[in-house]
């Protein structure tokens, strides 16, 4: 069992657009699913956020500025969405994800905890007092 | 790509591995920098909210399988995001280029928020497809 995090979870939904391949019945089915799955969620105070993102982005890199019209859309890695969750533990946001209406689909979903503060700050310190210790 | 947008835009940091040439004086600097800018941005409302994750998790797949992600340190791990209120594209863009991870290689993706889920959005346009 993983440690309590009061910062809760997110669930980053990622997956090519499976959906265009539904006819208009499935279509409509998934989505009525996703949002009774979502509504029931939100009712049991466990949700705390979530966005839906478009297909067209940018990527700022130090090697400049890329635009694109969908690539996000083609690869499988492309985020789809997010939903961020008020439960404690990883187990807890895994169990949530796993009854997701679109894992049937070929939706993966990455759960990661979310950080109190930014990981490179304690990486810093840990390391800092690593330094010490070994000095 | 100048598409006004009342939803706001998301910017998803790219890269879990950049720090690892920094000494622990160097990653602090750097830790600082990018809290004074999410703290400027959040000050003057350009920025919602705004969350670290942490290097750990998990992924559900095919058949509601778990399995480990590999979150340690990769080029294309997300560490974190920032909402957005900005209604261009070319504002969402320019605030990404503030970001003090990029000298050190981190990449910053800039994303559209969806007013509909993409889903409602396709079934609606086509069902105004058969009607036409």
């Amino acid at each position: 069992m993983s440690t309590p995090n009061k910062n809760g979870h997110i669930l980053l939904y990622s997956g090519s657009e499976w959906y265009k391949k539904l006819s208009q019945e499935e279509l409509q089915r998934v989505i009525d699913q996703n949002k009774a799955w979502v509504e029931n969620l939100a009712a049991q105070g466990k949700i705390k956020g979530g966005q839906g993102l478009a297909r067209q982005g940018a990527i700022v890199s130090a090697k400049g500025l890329h635009l694109s019209d969908g690539p996000f859309a083609e690869s499988k890695e492309a985020i789809g969405g997010i939903l961020v969750l008020d439960v404690a533990t990883l187990e807890e946001a895994i169990a949530i994800a796993q009854t997701s209406p679109s894992i049937p689909y070929g939706t993966t979903i990455e759960v990661r905890p979310v950080s109190e503060e930014c990981p490179l700050d304690a990486l810093a310190r840990e390391r800092a007092r690593g330094e010490l210790v070994n000095a | 790509m100048s598409t006004q947008s009342n939803n706001g835009y998301m910017l998803i940091f790219r890269g879990t591995d950049w720090y690892k040439g920094l000494s622990p004086e160097q990653m602090q600097q750097v830790a600082d920098k990018w809290m004074a800018w999410f703290k400027g941005l959040k000050d003057e409302g350009t920025a919602l909210s705004g969350n670290p994750l942490e290097r750990e998790g998990k992924v559900v797949g095919k058949n509601r399988v778990v399995s480990d992600g590999p979150f340690a340190e990769s080029k294309e791990t997300i560490g974190g995001y920032f909402l957005l209120k900005v209604n261009t594209m070319e504002e969402a863009v320019a605030v990404a280029q503030q970001c003090p991870g990029l000298p050190y290689g981190i990449r910053v993706e800039v994303r559209q928020i969806a007013g509909e889920c993409p889903m409602v959005e396709e079934v609606q346009a086509r069902a105004q497809m058969a009607h036409a």
